[in-house]
């Protein structure tokens, strides 16, 4: 099962794109905590896309959200210039929020709730950045869209 | 986001700024021009109600952060140095700010950016006016 939003780059619509998210994972069967773990993610991450890649410049986000039993699989794309935010070292979490340089937060945030993150640049001179979170059996519920008349079956 | 503004007198008076809805990207230049404009006008406490704030993001963590900055003062208890050293130790929470009540999903956030290291979370309004 995938959905996907294609929606225009643009700060006022991160809420969409999170709500976008949110509806597509809990629809997998997602539990909660993580289904806004990935809303968090996504929201850096196109923040990223948007700030860093489109320059603030006119452009689109593609988004589409798949996963089965075991892993829930975002991936992220764009026709902005080459920018793999997986390459942007973590902030010194050691150092006091006061020493941090504050413009790796985002991605560190991202980072937090997924268990991979992997960018490649495609042949169609696309950004692909794809997130993967892993599912324990027993923290996938019943999808939320599956009817009682498909449990009697 | 709306934010209502109230006071309450514990041994100093303080500030309350009741968030409603997300701090984020859209929102948190908002949240900080309001905290500029209070500290300006005389506010030297403030607490950040997040009762109704559903979502933080690295939008949010920085305004927490400069609203932060805003209100510390030119006082060796807050220096660089001083605020470094109770980091270290543990012992640092600012005077000056405190936040109040965030769903388990921001406290989250909070702390994996380490803005609970700098500032207390409390759950409770009286208890958090009298912490200042």
């Amino acid at each position: 099962m995938a959905a996907t939003l294609r929606i225009a780059a643009e700060v006022s619509n991160l809420a969409a794109i999170r709500r976008f998210v949110g509806q597509a994972a809990a629809s997998l069967g997602v539990p909660a905590r993580i289904v806004e773990g990935l809303e968090l993610a996504v929201d850096e991450l196109a923040m990223n896309i948007i700030q860093h890649g489109y320059r603030n410049q006119p452009g689109e986000i593609e988004i589409e959200v798949q996963g089965g039993g075991e892993a829930v699989v975002i991936c992220l794309r764009d026709e902005a210039g080459p920018f793999d935010p997986t390459q942007q070292p973590d902030p010194d979490i050691t150092l006091p929020l006061e020493e941090r340089p504050i413009g790796g937060l985002g991605i560190f945030l991202a980072r937090q709730q997924v268990d991979a993150m992997s960018y490649r640049r495609t042949s169609a001179d696309r950004n692909e950045l794809t997130l993967t979170k892993t599912l324990n059996n027993s923290s996938v519920q019943e999808p939320s869209e599956v009817t009682q008349h498909e449990h009697d079956q | 986001m709306e934010i209502t503004v109230s006071q309450a007198q514990g041994r100093v008076p303080v500030t309350i700024f009741g968030i409603q809805g997300d701090i984020d990207v859209t929102s948190y230049e908002q949240l900080q021009a309001l905290a500029k404009q209070s500290a300006e006008a005389g506010t030297q406490h403030l607490i950040l109600d997040l009762s109704a704030v559903p979502y933080v993001s690295s939008a949010g963590i920085r305004a927490i952060n400069t609203i932060f900055n805003l209100l510390r003062r030119n006082a060796p208890n807050e220096s660089d140095e001083a605020v470094r050293r109770g980091l270290r130790d543990g012992t640092f929470k600012s005077a000056h700010l405190k936040l109040l009540n965030p769903s388990p999903r921001v406290v989250e956030v909070l702390s994996i950016a380490g803005i609970d290291m700098l500032v207390e979370i409390h759950k409770d309004l009286n208890t958090a006016v009298a912490a200042f």
